[in-house]
């Protein structure tokens, strides 16, 4: 496969800022917090040189077959990422809040029909299966991730569950990179897929763009801390350890009046 | 290229509008909601005379909060209910309040995370005051609020007297300077 100038330059940009976001996530210590995004971003590395080197030494094939592969690895990952932001936003006390859990199940059965609902619908003007797969699959990703941080934030937003900084910054790269995602795939849709095709190539030039900001974007908004935690002293631990106790009883006295 | 289908554009089309609609909406309304800075969050709150609330919330639980026994609770009139609340419109106050006393807790959530269960209780304790105010405008729109008023209101009005005398004590005892501002308020 010819790769142009703009090209590599795209592939070099794009490796080298991911690099440094995941010079970031382990210098700033977000790793372990964000061990999905983590395993996220070190795919995005790990695919970039592998796909490069297929590239170079491998034949058409073996690059369709590497990149549909990380491409599986890439949506599963993004898929876990959604779980990871939704589980730091909805599980305040390490479970699931108690009054989301039926609207959460109604949103992803939604998501998931609107997106394969979309998806085949499409017409893809293909030469290969293999083309044809990877359009609709990519479709069918980015459709999908739109909807549920799109969905997340609303329904985040009805139950009054706060987000902290650091997820909201994430939530919203990979929700807007999902967005624009679902305009390139259907251009792609609409144009064919092939480097044979000159609009195909100026597609994946913005798709890489868009991603290229989406990641000095999370870069910027992860290097700084959040708000510090402070140590509470014994006292204040003490007043709200009663506090706490006395929520608890009221909370059972009212649910007791309810019924 | 082969013939474009219309179906499908015209499908994406409407669902990239819709989904750009709801996230800018979410968006704007998340970032009015939610300042950054206590003086912003505090100018939220609506003012509500708390004699009154407390006045309400009392005549159902005793100052510690338990429920009192059948004979010394609810003696407040219907008529002396209404006067003492406000009415529909003094619950939607105190609805409205109840998201900024979350917003509150979740301030000092920020750098207290022991914090946490109580801002988690608050918010379903303002999920609870919107169901009995939702109850209310149900029964408004069908005519029959006098008759829902006095059992809902009072319990709405109990809940909120709880939720704001938890914000004070979370306040209190993550020893927030900004306390006495909330306790001449709440």
């Amino acid at each position: 496969m010819h790769l142009t100038g703009l090209d590599l330059l795209f592939w070099a940009a794009g490796f080298v800022e991911q690099l440094g976001l995941l010079f970031v996530l382990w210098y700033r210590r977000r790793a372990g917090a964000f061990p999905f995004f983590t395993a996220l971003v070190a795919l995005n590395v790990t695919r970039t040189i592998t796909l490069y080197l297929v590239n170079r030494y491998g034949t058409n094939n073996d690059y369709a077959y590497s990149y549909w592969t990380l491409a599986i690895l890439d949506m599963t990952l993004q898929l876990c990422v959604v779980y990871e932001v939704a589980s730091l936003v909805f599980r305040p006390l390490d479970v699931w809040a108690e009054d989301i859990r039926s609207s959460f199940v109604w949103l992803i059965s939604l998501s998931l029909l609107v997106a394969l609902g979309l998806t085949w619908l499409g017409s893809v003007p293909s030469q290969t299966w293999m083309q044809a797969l990877t359009t609709r699959g990519n479709l069918f990703a980015s459709t999908l991730l739109s909807e549920l941080f799109v969905a997340m934030m609303a329904l985040s937003m009805k139950v009054q569950l706060p987000w902290r900084t650091h997820v909201a910054k994430i939530a919203q790269g990979l929700g807007a990179y999902s967005l624009i995602s679902v305009l390139i795939d259907t251009g792609r849709s609409y144009f064919g897929t092939g480097r044979e095709r000159p609009a195909f190539v100026a597609i994946s030039h913005v798709r890489m763009a868009a991603y290229l900001g989406c990641v000095t974007y999370w870069i910027a908004s992860l290097w700084p801390d959040e708000v510090p935690a402070r140590t509470m002293t014994a006292e204040m631990r003490e007043k709200l350890f009663t506090l706490q106790a006395q929520v608890a009883y009221h909370l059972q006295d009212l649910r007791s009046r309810k019924k | 290229m082969q013939t474009p289908n219309l179906y499908f554009f015209a499908a994406i089309a409407i669902f990239f509008s819709v989904l750009i609609v709801i996230a800018g909406y979410y968006y704007w309304r998340n970032r009015r909601s939610s300042p950054a800075q206590f003086e912003d969050l505090f100018a939220q709150l609506k003012w509500i005379d708390r004699n009154h609330i407390a006045q309400v919330a009392l005549d159902l639980v005793d100052p510690s909060g338990r429920s009192k026994v059948d004979e010394e609770a609810a003696t407040l009139e219907p008529s002396q209910l209404w006067n003492l609340i406000g009415g529909l419109d003094g619950l939607e106050i105190m609805e409205r309040n109840s998201e900024v006393l979350i917003a509150l807790a979740f301030y000092v959530q920020q750098w207290y995370p022991e914090a946490v269960p109580v801002a988690e209780r608050l918010r379903l304790d303002a999920r609870e005051l919107k169901f009995h105010v939702g109850r209310l405008r149900g029964a408004a729109q069908q005519g029959n609020l006098q008759i829902s008023f006095p059992f809902y209101a009072q319990r709405a009005v109990t809940t909120y007297y709880r939720m704001t005398r938890r914000v004070l004590e979370l306040y209190e005892a993550a020893n927030v300077p900004m306390v006495a501002d909330l306790q001449r308020s709440l």
